[in-house]
């Protein structure tokens, strides 16, 4: 019998097992590539039409996932999930493990989606985008040439779209090690199952400095530098963080879905990173 | 075409599969377990809910291909030929069902949640269940069922009473 499929036309299967086989993959892989994460969006996109790869690149089996230390840095493999996130312990970088928290769409997808998948997708609504760009992420990429990085500021280059080009798949996420930075994150939805209208994420960290990232508002997440002291309680300080967020969406332009114009997400932007700010919290939630 | 394995509630089956062909398909079509059910193919609604390796996954999000060498278990494999799981009981007993086609993944989530947590917060619970849309029952009585699974989880001895 054949079994219903709801996409008109196949594509090639590729599951390499380490970083050589999906080197070769990207390299020898034909037409239009999709790599596939946890498949909570390409899937479905793949069913719906919306995704039509010629060949589809699967690190299902590449071995990309978990957390780790190393030379100061923290590395998330790509496949990460959200469950990762939320039971390793000690967190390297709570920030993560309160984002994957409110991740909805229930076990079942925080069980499978990834930070890489997140990442890289590039949906102007994820959580991850934005919060990497908080954090000062670099987005490491493997081609058949080698492995180039890129910091998060200059990888989204739109809505849905990237600097990674259809032979590169990213493979790892590096942050500097967070240390005793403490973090804020806010989102605000229309409803708890919603995807968010907008994210704020806040890293202060020890040294001093204090950067505040949007997701959500505009075609590409943005980051703002603040400098201390911080008074969200401040009203000169609100206009402040306010006229920093919207300068910064008025240049990259906002978005706008079936859920939120663009001149609302805007209009709101500058108040959720002003929660986001209020919400800077240590690394008690660390252990 | 390319042959994967699959270990579906404990039976192995090797079937050939295109690599467009969702999981939940294969399972429904090839394997002719139909209690896993297709809802909204977006990854929303949890119809599809089974468990994969021992995580509940949305398997229309899943290609059979990526499925390769996995365990399954779907909502046929929960009882056990003594009787039904204490969580399909508790369902029962508190009515968390109207036309039952969200019911598989509603199990599934809540056997996932026991598993870990028998005695799961208010907010767990209703954080378990977010990815499993019901349009008949307003949740209320879903919600009264997985709190009525994890009291019975706590007194294993207390068989709850058949309707």
């Amino acid at each position: 019998m054949k079994t219903p499929s709801a996409t008109r036309t196949t594509f090639d299967y590729r599951a390499p097992e380490d970083l050589d086989g999906l080197a070769d993959a990207l390299g020898t892989a034909r037409g239009a590539v999709s790599v596939l994460g946890g498949g909570t969006m390409l899937v479905p996109d793949i069913s719906h039409g919306t995704a039509q790869p010629d060949t589809v690149v699967d690190l299902a089996r590449t071995g990309l996932s978990g957390l780790r230390r190393a030379d100061g840095e923290v590395v998330v493999g790509a496949m990460t999930t959200y469950r990762d996130l939320l039971t390793t312990a000690p967190a390297p970088v709570p920030l993560l493990r309160r984002l994957a928290a409110g991740v909805t769409g229930g076990p079942q997808i925080r069980n499978r989606g990834t930070v890489g998948g997140s990442a890289a997708f590039a949906n102007p609504s994820s959580d991850v985008p934005a919060a990497l760009l908080a954090l000062r992420a670099r987005m490491r990429l493997l081609s058949p040439d080698g492995v180039r990085e890129v910091p998060a500021s200059d990888f989204y280059t739109g809505p849905f779209a990237t600097v990674r080009r259809d032979d590169e798949a990213l493979i790892e996420i590096t942050l500097p090690d967070p240390g005793a930075a403490s973090f804020g994150y806010v989102k605000f939805k229309l409803s708890v199952g919603s995807w968010p209208i907008v994210t704020a994420t806040a890293v202060a960290e020890s040294g001093g400095g204090l950067r505040v990232a949007v997701g959500g508002a505009g075609r590409v997440p943005v980051a703002v530098m603040l400098t201390e002291p911080a008074d969200p309680a401040d009203p000169e300080w609100l206009a402040h963080i306010r006229e920093r967020v919207e300068s910064e969406l008025d240049s990259v332009g906002t978005w706008t879905d079936e859920l939120a114009e663009g001149t609302y997400r805007r209009r709101i932007a500058g108040t959720i990173a002003a929660r986001s700010v209020a919400a800077l919290r240590g690394d008690d939630e660390r252990r | 075409m390319q042959p994967i394995r699959l270990t579906v509630n404990g039976d192995k089956h090797e079937v050939t599969v295109d690599p467009r062909d969702l999981l939940v398909y294969v399972i429904r079509e090839r394997i002719g377990l139909t209690g896993t059910n297709v809802g909204c193919l977006t990854g929303d609604c949890g119809a599809c809910t089974v468990t994969l390796d021992g995580r509940t996954a949305k398997s229309c999000s899943v290609l059979a291909v990526t499925a390769d060498g996995s365990e399954i278990r779907t909502i046929e494999g929960l009882a056990s030929p003594a009787g039904l799981d204490p969580v399909q009981e508790a369902f029962w007993k508190e009515n968390g069902f109207q036309c039952g086609y969200c019911l598989p993944g509603m199990l599934l989530a809540t056997r996932e949640l026991l598993d870990e947590d028998p005695d799961p917060a208010e907010e767990d619970i209703t954080r378990t269940i977010d990815g499993n849309l019901c349009r008949c029952t307003g949740y209320t009585t879903i919600l009264r069922a997985v709190r009525t699974a994890a009291r019975r989880a706590q007194h294993r001895d207390e068989r709850p009473e058949r309707p």
